[in-house]
């Protein structure tokens, strides 16, 4: 007791300490405390997580250290989408928005080296190195989890940076359900989420159809364009787009040792660009650009014992998915393009590439990345309180780009065996071990270890991890090339099949304690890269033949050639802490902080010499803090109230300036209404995001430290239905399904 | 493990087979097909028009990789209208071989001295070739207004032989006697870029250019800058003309040099280490375009001013600009400019002369027509 005593004095003074930084304190990747409608309150000491190992840990013993985001500071925070809520709930990610989709850091590594899963499967697809993150609904969000590193054998040795783990929100309860969440914000800004569930036991089917919408944002109309400052630019911050995604998945339980599931989605994405503008070089675009995904999956899961047996269950389940991403480029003027002309009908003109007029309302393929693969895994508990993972896994990747690679399309395939151990017969220690063994059509064989040690002592835990990575070159790093125009800079970017597969060492220590009211955590890690891959800037002459004279940038500019490249090496270490404490039931601070350094040794062409630069976009302190107070009025009505803020120093970049240092604050409130047990409940959310307007209004196309529009009013509702089965609400993730409960 | 990636990509194949390879190419092919005819069409009109009002029968199409600046669209026009002085006899055609160019021109490039947004459609010149032959004129010359027979001016060279070749979709063939008759009476010509001939064209630049800058050689360096050419096997090697020209003008006054901003071992600082061992260390450098027109190799990489166009960190970047870095390298960098601009080789009256003259001496074109028939 003293020395818990001493823990939340100790608590209390450090949040206090960084309050003046932080306070009131955001949604750090504990706490954040929101009673459910039923009163049940949330706690992370129940909190379950699977992403680092690939079987259920409470949050508290997982042998991997593992950042979660819960489904009530999700509640709480209000998020606008997965970028909103991964920089305003977390201190580790940096995003900067692109004209395509999401530039995503984590611990200084971009999209290419994290990887996103959602409930276990990798998300599919990118365009210039930017993911579209818009596949994921926030509003169907159960939780996340977030594991550093390639510190995971279980879902491949490629996440250098780490994995984001996106456990959406089911229901596995008999009876109806549906749910339909609006919200609102300036800028036209509309997010709808619609979930039909409807289960019979031993069948289920679950549609979920979302739609995003935005009119976009300029924060300035000053860009530096053709050697001169101009103060009209019709360019906007963000871009305003649209949206919708329908899914559906239908499970099938013939036993209680079998589960049979089949599922579908179709997303589509138009990206508009401004029309008004009056510099073509940079704010006039002749073209929007589209997105078209599709997937499809099935998969069984075979146990090995009865129900009866418990949470220990040993499995066996096959899945396998198929993944399209076709990116399009639909045209609002008349564009010549280059076009390869392929065909009889083209005559002499067959195999040339050729200009093309495309007309308003045509559209065009950019690219459409198409994706296969199979995995069986098993789960097996053994003696000894050692748990065995296997699995294997076949991935094909397939990329159709007629104008964008040399011979119209280009494949790869990877195959990966992996088997993890979990040793956990000592009270005071867990070990988890791990080898990846990867072959890929390219580049051989490689074998990757993992290791992780965990020693308990009460609420105390102290990990250790060292992991390998292992990342070969994706298709488009070794096949694509196209020409990326970014206002009046035009870059010339080439495939290279010459890359050799990146390499990286990782080492974590942490120590957390997590005890009933207070939980603190730091961690430490240094990751090393070899044989990173770079755009580097490359004589124009390497720009392949015959492409040459048609992709010669606008006319008297130059076009920059640049080629994927092994640089030498590059290291990140970091630290990040997070605080939280529960004040009283109804009061929780929170806070995190990460600290990042990084180095990459580019080789530089011009020179003949190696430069030792910071990688681009990283700033060494980031913060967010939070503070949430809910309150019960009677049975029917709860409020929320979070207060949150975020930040962080300057970003570094090397060309283009660097991004400026920020701080913004967020209020949300949330209000519950209706009884427990009923069918109906509503809930209402209105908040006000940057609080204090804070806008950067950097030029175009200098960098931004944060591209937020200033101050936007949003407001949701909610409103569920649930007939049938009464069901615990939302209590998916604190139930306690394993054995690692605490005693 | 062979045995499971088998398992593996059997189970895959069976689940996935149907909509994997969905494809919609030939949807794609088909409007990129129509959009190529009609083009033809819109060309082809034009040209006839043009050709039923002037009553001419002679063709100068003008091939220009393009600009997206309002002062060179001016020195194309001129060019334009000084053919047309010196050929009256001909319709003088004006192309854009750059794609990028013809549609940001036509989007509204920049704007004129006033302030004023200048739109221009520019054609192109495949498919303006296509409508010269489909207007049947009994003699064409097609001019290069490149300054190197480099890369660019290859594509000229490619357009030309495929337009003889009747190298067009099926639908959109030329009348394959009219063009073998072009051939065969000598009557389709290629004019050479400016420095196409060592012996002839360089001394005769690096006497106009003399001509002009005398006062300025004799006050300090006259330092002139060019593009360069991507050397590479598929492309004319034409760098070499950088170099005979400097040859050829310092021996007229060893002042002059000539820099490129992207021929290796050319560059600015390539040029300041020759001038630094011809012992000129400091002074007046005098900085022109070697290029057609002023576009924005001249207004940024050469002229630029200011801070963003120099970086102390890293002197010898390619952003930085001619001006800033011999500034930076205690020289006293001067911009000479005609209405604010600095000029292009096509608005020097002698040096736009060379290139009508290259267009009046052409050589026809030999053994560039193969009918599209070879069994008849």
């Amino acid at each position: 007791m003293t020395l818990h005593r001493t823990l939340h004095a100790a608590a209390a003074t450090a949040i206090g300490i960084l309050s003046p930084l932080l306070l009131p304190v955001s949604a750090s990747a504990l706490a954040g405390e929101m009673p459910y409608a039923d009163g049940m309150p949330n706690d992370t000491l129940r909190e379950v997580v699977v992403t680092a190992t690939g079987t259920q840990h409470l949050l508290r013993d997982v042998p991997v250290q593992t950042e979660v985001i819960t489904r009530s500071q999700l509640e709480a925070f209000g998020g606008r989408s997965i970028e909103d809520i991964l920089s305003g709930l977390t201190s580790s990610f940096a995003f900067s928005q692109g004209d395509m989709g999401s530039q995503m850091q984590l611990g200084g590594l971009g999209n290419s080296y994290i990887l996103i899963l959602i409930d276990g499967k990798r998300i599919h697809g990118d365009v210039g190195g930017e993911n579209d993150l818009g596949v994921i609904d926030p509003h169907n969000i159960e939780r996340i989890e977030i594991v550093k590193g390639a510190q995971s054998a279980l879902y491949g040795s490629d996440a250098m940076a780490g994995v984001i783990n996106i456990i959406t929100k089911k229901r596995t309860d008999k009876g109806f359900f549906a749910e339909n969440t609006t919200r609102y914000g300036m800028h036209n800004d509309l997010r709808q989420h619609n979930s039909v569930i409807l289960s019979s036991g031993k069948f289920a089917s679950q549609t979920n159809f979302q739609m995003q919408r935005s009119d976009g944002w300029q924060n300035t109309s000053e860009e530096f364009a053709e050697g001169m400052v101009l103060t009209d630019s019709k360019k906007k911050t963000s871009n305003a787009f649209r949206n919708w995604q329908i899914a559906e998945r239908l499970t099938y339980k013939p036993s209680g040792r079998t589960e049979l599931y089949a599922e579908g989605s179709y997303y589509k994405k138009n990206i508009c660009r401004p029309r008004n503008g009056t510099h073509p070089s940079c704010d006039v675009y002749t073209y929007d650009l589209r997105y078209n995904n599709a997937s499809a999956s099935a998969g069984a899961k075979i146990y090995l014992a009865d129900e009866s047996a418990g949470t220990q269950r040993s499995y066996i389940s096959l899945d396998a998915d198929w993944d399209k991403h076709a990116y399009y480029y639909d045209y609002t003027a008349g564009t010549y393009e280059s076009i390869l002309l392929k065909g009889e009908e083209f005559g002499q003109l067959d195999g040339e590439w050729y200009p093309v007029l495309m007309k308003p309302g045509q559209s065009r393929l950019q690219s459409d990345q198409q994706r296969v693969m199979t995995q069986l895994k098993g789960i097996f508990y053994l003696p000894a309180q050692n748990t065995l993972n296997a699995g294997a896994e076949y991935r094909y990747d397939y990329l159709r780009a007629p104008e964008r690679t040399e011979n119209g399309s280009a494949d790869d395939w990877t195959a990966a065996v992996y088997i993890q151990d979990e040793f956990d017969r000592l009270e005071w220690l867990n070990l988890t071990a791990g080898l990846r063994l990867v072959e890929n059509v390219n580049f051989g064989v490689r074998l990757t270890p993992k290791a992780s040690a965990m020693f308990s002592a009460g609420d105390f835990r102290f990990r250790l991890g060292w992991s390998q990575g292992f990342k070969t070159p994706t298709v488009k790093e070794l096949h694509y090339r196209y020409l990326h125009v970014m206002g009046s800079t035009s870059f010339f970017n080439i495939g290279n099949t010459s890359l050799n597969p990146q390499t990286s060492n990782y080492y974590s220590a942490n120590i957390e304690y997590r005890g009933r009211r207070f939980t603190a955590s730091v961690t430490g890690y240094l990751n090393k890269l070899d044989n990173m891959i770079a755009l580097v800037n490359v004589p124009v002459g390497e720009i392949p033949a015959g492409i040459t004279s048609a992709y010669l940038g606008d006319g008297s500019g130059a076009v920059q050639a640049r080629m994927y490249k092994n640089m030498d090496d590059a290291r990140t270490c970091g630290l990040d802490v997070t605080l939280s404490y529960k004040v009283t039931k109804e009061l929780t601070l929170s806070s995190a902080y990460s600290y990042l350094d990084t180095e990459a040794n580019l080789y530089d062409v011009s020179k003949d010499k190696m430069t030792a630069v910071t990688i681009d976009g990283t700033a060494h302190h980031k913060w967010s803090a939070s503070a949430t107070y809910n309150h019960s009025f009677g049975k029917l009505y709860k409020l929320g109230v979070g207060l949150s803020t975020r930040g962080s120093s300057t970003r570094y970049y090397q060309n283009n300036g660097n991004g400026k240092p920020f701080q913004i604050w967020r209020i949300n409130t949330t209000h519950n209404f209706g009884r427990a047990g009923k069918p109906l409940a509503y809930r209402l959310e209105v908040g006000v995001d940057n609080i204090f307007n804070y806008v950067d209004r950097t030029m175009h196309p200098y960098h931004l430290g944060t591209n937020t529009s200033g101050t936007t009013v949003h407001g949701t509702f909610s409103i569920t239905f649930n007939y049938g089965k009464r069901l615990q609400k939302h209590k998916t993730s604190t139930k306690v399904k394993t054995n690692y409960e605490e005693s | 493990m062979k045995n499971l990636k088998t398992i593996l990509k059997a189970a895959f194949a069976l689940c996935i087979a149907a909509p994997l390879f969905s494809s919609c190419g030939n949807d794609e092919d088909t409007i990129t097909y129509q959009n190529i005819t009609s083009e033809y069409t819109i060309n082809d009109e034009m040209v006839a028009n043009q050709k039923k009002a002037s009553k001419k029968d002679v063709a100068v199409l003008l091939v220009a990789f393009g600009s997206t600046w309002n002062n060179a669209f001016n020195a194309f026009d001129a060019t334009k209208a000084a053919y047309e002085a010196a050929f009256p006899e001909a319709d003088v055609y004006f192309s854009f071989s750059s794609d990028i160019c013809i549609n940001r021109a036509s989007a509204g490039e920049n704007t004129d001295d006033e302030g004023n947004i200048v739109k221009r459609d520019y054609y192109e010149p495949r498919y303006l070739l296509h409508a010269i032959g489909a207007a049947k004129y009994s003699k064409i010359y097609v001019q290069s207004l490149q300054v190197i027979p480099g890369e660019e001016f290859s594509a000229v060279v490619a357009s030309v032989k495929k337009f003889m070749n009747n190298g067009y979709v099926t639908s959109a063939h030329l009348d394959d006697q009219y063009l073998a008759e072009l051939s065969e009476n000598k009557a389709i010509y290629l004019g050479l870029p400016l420095l196409n001939d060592p012996n002839t064209d360089v001394p005769a630049v690096a006497n106009q250019l003399d001509t002009l800058y005398s006062t300025e050689a004799s006050q300090g360096v006259v330092a002139f800058m060019g593009h360069g050419n991507p050397d590479t096997y598929d492309t004319f090697k034409a760098n070499v003309r950088y170099q005979q020209l400097e040859s050829a003008l310092q021996a007229i006054n060893p002042n002059y040099y000539v820099g490129t901003v992207d021929m290796e071992n050319n560059f600015k600082e390539d040029v300041l280490s020759r001038m630094q061992s011809n012992g000129y260390t400091s002074g007046k450098i005098y900085l022109h375009a070697l290029m057609s027109i002023a576009g924005d190799h001249a207004h940024n990489d050469m002229a630029g001013a200011g801070e963003d166009y120099w970086d102390a960190s890293d002197e010898e970047s390619g952003d930085n600009s001619w001006y800033e870095y011999f500034n930076h390298k205690q020289y006293e960098a001067v911009v000479p400019t005609s209405n604010n601009h600095p000029l292009g080789l096509l608005e020097l009256e002698g040096i736009r002369n060379i290139w009508i003259s290259h267009t009046r001496n052409a050589e026809p074109l030999e053994d560039a027509y193969h009918s599209m028939y070879p069994e008849e």
